[in-house]
């Protein structure tokens, strides 16, 4: 029984897919009902083992624009020298201090890139101090620092405006139930900026899956997975929401880890031990979408709306007590088309947003100069939790916080992609590197297989 | 002019530890304080006639048992008295309380859950083991990992020996401790939110954090490591107040040779040629020394008593972005009587433990949330205790003395800290008590309330901050307080460092000052 | 405070010697009288009467409350009959034990499990997903251990054979009757709702008192279960759940509980740790260790005093050698009113477990260590017909 079914159809199910496929195994994707999105950077040794040609990487120029107290925009652009003069307008200081500030967020994030395309680094052993030391004594120095740092003092200590640490602290919070004083929202703002060039914090917006959807060798189907059999600790197979089942010796999901150990699987296959564990790890969601249909370009390819870090953080507390922001933190990217993607935080799960829509609403059409809106849609953390396949509306399956990354990643029994039940492997977002490196965690989980 | 071997600044506990291992290792030491009186924040005071308090710190814990046998402190008159038992009024009457006895605890956590009554056993297990994992960290002078010599390229080997030797479980667990907030990590553990929300207190003592930060979990952990007669977690009282634990200390190193001079203010460090040569009182005396020691926070030392131009840039960037953010208070009061708790009527046993006013985490939570915009928590946390009913010396026969600790009272609140502001602060912090001991107001006879910004003006602790600096992961250890400055020297030749504000950190434990003392006598 | 036990305000009342002990969070007697001699001799000679309330119980009902149980327990469940018990212990994941106790079957759907720590958490863990039942019913129910060759009789003649299970009346109460106990002799545990727990008592005695009943404490138990060979927690065994070390653990083929661990079941917590241990050689063994009385003699004569016994079972940790080695030690031990037999309980390493192995204990005489010959010998010590009959 060669067959390997792969579950999911993100990159990462996508990438584990062509990669099993190409070393002989039968390889059958389900899909489930889900479009994922289009999703970001490609980290290289993934495009060489797919031979995937044709990567487009996109990021709005300026990559973010943010609106001023006293009218204008700040404007950070690819090229580094422009942002600073765009920066100088708002502080001497801050423009002066911005190349030393993106030089180092780099060197950092080049380090996490190399991370990013294996599987997680053992913290104790020689080879990774070896590497670390790499960085030198300024970047070693910054690693150790700025990875427990809250994104709010890193950016403290570097500048003075509070429009421009808004929109960097963003990033900073992007997905997760924290504000940018919590610890672990440094790393966060890393982790963005892996996969971009320097001085640029934003992801980008790809055509991966596209691209890994036309290569050959993989059998796709839209059904959706309802179980997976286990027999005398082993894979069998699994069965769809149609009833079908299909045999199968080997099951990679991309699904999130608490469906994949706790739904798909019968209890009892696993140790009580471990699934209290799965139980606990954290991903809670904290985002609602809105879509809003403009009739022309509002004059900016992507606007944040968070005028400090203290407007962060208040947003952040309204959500932590179960409710929604009173004044949201609101990231909108536009496309080609005029859409208007939006992305809100916080609402807590389970909290109203009947109103959240209007708030956004209004917040937006300030900015978007003469363009008429057409037609919008707010989606809820619930209603992403059903369109977009993301558990509890957390698109990255398990919260990127410092105790659920690299080696505990999404905990440590499961961070080398396999599970104790024979043949049953673990890809996706809540995988490592985790969400916004495409197919990264799909490859690493790929090769691990064929290790064995 | 004097001259003498070693100068330390400061006569707060650590500074003391320092001087008495210094001096049993034969050098001459001088130990210069600015009040009247040595101790620092480990002070005791007869605030209003017959009534004493620990006016600042008031529990032992976290004095390290070494440092107690050292210097043999019980002969010097140090006595901890435990405390037994730690009780959470709840909003509804009712109360959750934790007491030393296995089976008497166990018993009370069933009251409220069946299921945190047994994970408790094993909480307990896994922090021992995580505390017993940390504690050869604590007496080490911090390996550098940026710093490629030998020593230091050994000492990282040699962590990474110790974390490796701890097993996989253990190393992930102590990863866990130290990068997640206290909620997160108790709420892997337990369902009562009263019992969540009082262990999680312990993760932010100190810090400008709510539960639900995280790092709050290693604060917790850091409070843990408190040992008394061989048992972790254990609380206790010093006979006499925390003054005597100074008192003990400053015996201990007077009985081995050093001097201890008060109302010897100093005004800065005497620099010549590259070097730290001795000090300058307030007043001009200078006195001269072999090596100067400060016991001072790392602020102080650095900015106020050295001099941004004696220090190399990068180090004093760092030293300027050590966070200090105090966000601690004390309100002291001489009773009349002792209060009448209503969850737990009368006198009894509970009235010779803690009290701890956290019955839910948001509660916490909420009190965090005010501070960090500059307000006073309208209901804020608090750590209670009568020391009379242990020792009955710190009051008149019949009347009491309570202490109560709390967060949070923002050192930069909003407007400064006015005497109306502290008034406000006695007025939150008895009316908040008082809702669960309510004839607390008719049994005050005096009151002492110490802000943030009174902790800074009268020990010298920048922006109140009780630790010295805060205890955040990113100036824990080889970063406390400055990167790679974390083995008690400092950039000046002749000067070291042996205060909170260095590895590992603050809370009465001595060990900075044993630390620094071994590192200057170049002890492995 | 402690707590005390539905049977309190009678065994109080008869607590003569003032020896309580903790056990479980309760206060339970040591023994009644002044020495628990007599308690002990009516185990064997008539009958005894312990309070084991202190035990923690859980109801477990639901259609999958076998399904529950058999994966916990290293026993088959599935297979257990309508009225049957088994003793078992049960493992965590590396097939460590983490408790021991019974598991009856009452009903199609509906089992008692008694356990000697606290398990709600571990069998709510193992629930997921199940449709299951658990009550934690340690203080509702309240249980007797009626135990020694009267004790049927005393029941009135009850017929139930050994390790089964009825539900039943006695002087009107509703009870359930297991014959099981602790004590390896003919002998059964009554258990009852907590508000019927004194007339129940009362009952008991009145019944009793012609054939010898005897209240009976703590201390005479450990000497009865010491000749039965049963292993008693945190002395003779640390439960993963407490221990400090990986060393302070044990497998059940480590206690000599093998028998118990049913590796044809398709899972349960820990199998696949069991089955690997199973294939390899085992390094240690939970045997009977007898003392040679001659040996021990000569020890005490030699300093001119008479052999001195231990006055209760003792549970400590001695060492056993055998040469130059350390063979292991012994966790429990003590002398055999009945036997006239100074016997112990120990954990031995291979080869020195195997039967008939000549080993010597340590035995401290006038403050010296000193070494008495000892051998392996089989479990229980004593093992009646009647036990079984």
């Amino acid at each position: 029984m060669n067959r390997t079914v792969v579950i999911g159809g993100g990159a990462d199910a996508l990438v584990a897919a062509q990669m099993l496929a190409t070393a002989g195994r039968e390889v059958l994707v389900i899909e489930g009902a889900n479009a994922p999105q289009a999703e970001g950077w490609v980290p290289r040794p993934v495009l060489r083992a797919l031979k995937l040609q044709g990567l487009e990487l996109h990021w709005p120029d300026p990559w973010i624009s943010v609106p001023l107290p006293g009218g204008g925009r700040l404007e950070l652009w690819r090229d580094m020298a422009r942002s600073a003069e765009s920066i100088r307008r708002v502080s001497a200081r801050d423009a002066q201090r911005w190349p030393q500030f993106c030089k180092r967020m780099a060197r950092l994030a080049r380090f996490l890139e190399a991370l990013y395309a294996e599987p997680p680094p053992d913290p104790l052993s020689a080879g990774f101090a070896w590497r670390a030391r790499r960085l030198g004594g300024q970047g070693l120095e910054d690693l150790l620092r700025i990875l427990p740092m809250p994104v709010a003092e890193l950016l403290d200590d570097w500048f003075e405006n509070d429009a421009l640490k808004g929109a960097l602290g963003g990033a900073g919070v992007l997905h997760l139930l924290q504000g940018p004083r919590s610890g672990g929202t440094a790393f966060r703002l890393l982790h963005h900026h892996v996969g971009c060039p320097p001085g640029v914090f934003r992801a980008p917006r790809s055509n991966v899956l596209e691209l890994l959807r036309r290569l050959p060798r993989v059998e796709l189907q839209g059904a959706a997975v309802q179980r997976v059999a286990v027999q005398a600790g082993a894979v069998a197979g699994v069965v769809l929401n149609d009833g079908r089942e299909l045999e199968a010796s080997m099951v990679v999901s991309s699904a999130d880890p608490r469906r994949s150990l706790l739904e798909f699987i019968e209890p009892g296959w696993l140790d009580p031990e471990l699934m209290r564990a799965v139980r606990h790890v954290r991903r809670r969601g904290v985002a609602a979408r809105l879509r809003v249909q403009l009739d022309r370009s509002p004059g900016f390819g992507a606007l944040s709306i968070a005028p400090s870090l203290d407007y962060l953080e208040r947003a952040y507390d309204d959500a932590k007590h179960g409710g929604v922001s009173r004044q949201p933190y609101v990231e909108a990217r536009c496309d080609e088309q005029h859409r208007l993607d939006v992305h809100i935080q916080y609402a807590a799960q389970g909290a109203d947003c009947s109103k959240l829509g209007d708030t956004v609403f209004a917040m937006l059409s300030e900015h978007w100069g003469e363009a008429v809106p057409r037609e919008r849609e707010l989606l809820s953390p619930q209603e992403l939790a059903q369109t977009e396949g993301w558990p509890e509306g957390q698109a990255h399956h398990a919260e990127l916080a410092l105790d659920q990354v690299l080696w505990m990643r999404p905990l440590p029994e499961l961070a080398r992609y396999r599970t104790p039940i024979e043949g049953l492997w673990l890809c996706g977002p809540a995988m490592h590197p985790g969400a916004g490196v495409a197919g990264a965690a799909g490859f690493n989980c790929a090769r691990e297989i064929l290790r064995r | 002019m004097r001259s003498t071997d070693v100068i330390v600044i400061g006569g707060g506990h650590n500074g003391l530890v320092c001087a008495a291992y210094l001096a049993r290792a034969g050098r001459k030491v001088l130990v210069l304080e600015r009040r009247e009186r040595v101790g620092g924040a480990a002070m005791t005071e007869e605030v209003f006639p017959g009534f004493r308090f620990s006016v600042f710190s008031y529990v032992v814990s976290l004095l390290r048992p070494e440092i107690i046998r050292d210097l043999e402190l019980p002969r010097h008159g140090l006595h901890i008295l435990p405390l037994e038992s730690t009780i959470t009024p709840l909003e509804n009457g009712d109360y959750l309380g934790q007491w030393n006895d296995h089976d008497q605890n166990r018993r009370e956590l069933a009251r409220h859950s069946l299921r945190d009554a047994e994970a408790y056993d094993e909480f307990g297990l896994m922090l021992h083991q995580m505390a017993r994992a940390i504690k050869p960290l604590l007496g080490m002078a911090p390996p550098d990992p940026t710093s490629l010599s030998l020593a230091n390229l050994s000492g990282m080997a040699d962590l990474a020996r110790h974390f490796r030797g701890l097993g996989e479980k253990r190393f992930h667990t102590l990863h866990k401790l130290l990068t997640m907030s206290s909620a997160d990590f108790l709420d892997e553990w337990f369902e009562n939110e009263a019992l969540k929300a009082t262990k999680s207190a312990s993760g932010i003592i100190g810090t400008m954090l709510g539960p639900r930060s995280p790092g709050t979990a290693y604060v917790l952990l850091h409070h843990y490591m408190g040992e008394l007669d061989g048992v972790f977690r254990a609380w206790g009282f010093a006979k006499g107040g925390n003054g005597s634990v100074s008192a003990a200390i400053a015996a201990a190193a007077q009985a081995a040779g050093a001097e201890i001079r008060c109302n010897a203010p100093v005004a800065n460090v005497l620099v010549s040629r590259g070097r730290a040569k001795g000090v300058v009182l307030e007043g001009g005396e200078e006195i001269r020394a072999k090596l100067v020691v400060s016991g001072a926070d790392p602020r102080r030392t650095f900015l106020q008593l050295v001099g941004e131009k004696h220090l190399p840039d990068e180090f004093v960037e760092s030293i300027k972005r050590f966070r200090f953010r105090g966000s601690s208070a004390k309100v002291n009061l001489a009773l009349g009587e002792l209060p009448d708790f209503t969850c737990l009527p009368g006198r009894g046993a509970h009235l010779r433990g803690a009290f701890s006013i956290s019955p839910s985490v948001a509660y916490l939570e909420r009190a965090y949330d005010d501070a960090k915009y500059g307000e006073i928590s309208r209901r804020p946390y608090m750590d209670v205790v009568i020391p009379s009913m242990l020792d009955p010396a710190m009051a008149p026969p019949g009347k009491h003395v309570m202490s109560i600790f709390v967060q949070y009272a923002p050192y930069h609140v909003n407007g400064g800290w006015t005497d109306a502001r502290r008034e406000a602060l006695g007025d939150v912090v008895v009316d908040t008590l008082a809702q669960y001991a309510p004839n607390l107001k008719s049994a005050i006879l005096h009151r002492q309330v110490v802000t943030p910004a009174d902790i800074e003006r009268i020990v010298g602790l920048t922006e109140g901050n009780i630790f010295q600096g805060e205890l955040s992961l990113q100036q824990m250890f080889f970063l406390r307080p400055a990167p790679s400055w974390a083995k008690y020297r400092t950039p000046l030749a002749g000067l070291y460092q042996c205060g909170a504000g260095t590895h590992p950190g603050g809370g009465v434990m001595g060990a900075s000052g044993r630390n620094a003392a071994r590192a200057i006598l170049g002890a492995p | 405070m402690l707590k005390t036990t539905p049977f309190h305000e009678r065994t109080a009342a008869l607590c003569a010697s003032h020896a309580w002990r903790r056990w479980a969070g309760y206060v339970v007697a040591s023994s009644y009288e002044l020495s628990h001699q007599r308690e002990y001799h009516s185990i064997r000679a008539a009958a005894a009467l312990f309070d084991v309330s202190p035990l923690y119980k859980y109801a477990i009902t639901g259609k999958d409350a076998a399904r529950l149980l058999d994966h916990v327990v290293t026993r088959n469940i599935q297979q257990l009959g309508v009225g049957q018990v088994v003793y078992t212990p049960w493992c965590d994941a590396q097939g460590k034990v983490l408790d021991d106790g019974t598991v009856a079957r009452i009903g199609e759907q509906s089992f008692r499990m008694t356990a000697a720590e606290p398990n709600l958490r571990w069998l709510q863990d193992n629930a997921r997903g199940l449709d299951v039942a658990i009550e934690d019913v340690s203080e509702s129910l309240a249980a007797l251990s009626l135990q020694g060759p009267a004790s049927r009789a005393i029941l009135g003649g009850i017929d139930l054979k050994y390790f089964r299970l009825a539900e039943t009346r006695i002087a009107s109460i509703p009870v359930a009757i297991s014959r099981t106990g602790y004590t390896g002799d003919l002998g059964y545990e009554i258990w009852v709702e907590k508000k019927s727990a004194l007339n129940l008592w009362d009952a008991l005695i009145a019944a009793g008192t012609p054939h010898g009943i005897l209240p009976a404490g703590m201390l005479a138990l450990d000497v009865a279960r010491l000749e039965a060979g049963l292993m008693l927690i945190d002395v003779d065994y640390v439960p993963a759940r407490k221990a400090l070390i990986e060393g302070q653990t044990s497998s059940p083929f480590e206690l000599d509980l093998g028998w118990t661990v049913d590796l044809k079941k398709e899972r349960f917590v820990g199998r696949d740790a069991l089955a690997a241990e199973a294939a390899r050689d085992p390094l240690w063994r939970f045997a009977g260790v007898e003392i040679d009385w001659d040996s021990l003699e000569r020890l005490y004569a030699e300093v001119g005093l008479a052999t001195r016994l231990p006055p209760q079972a003792w549970r400590m940790s001695v060492p056993i050698y055998s040469g130059a080695e350390q063979a292991g030690y012994a966790t429990s031990g003590g002398w055999s009113p009945l036997l006239k037999k100074y016997i112990a309980l120990a954990h031995l390493r291979a080869p020195y477990f195997a039967q008939g192995t000549e080993l010597e204990m340590e035995i401290t005489v006038e403050h010296q260590r000193k070494r008495a010959l000892a051998r392996v010998v089989k479990k229980p010590f004593f093992d009646p017909d009647r036990k079984r009959a």
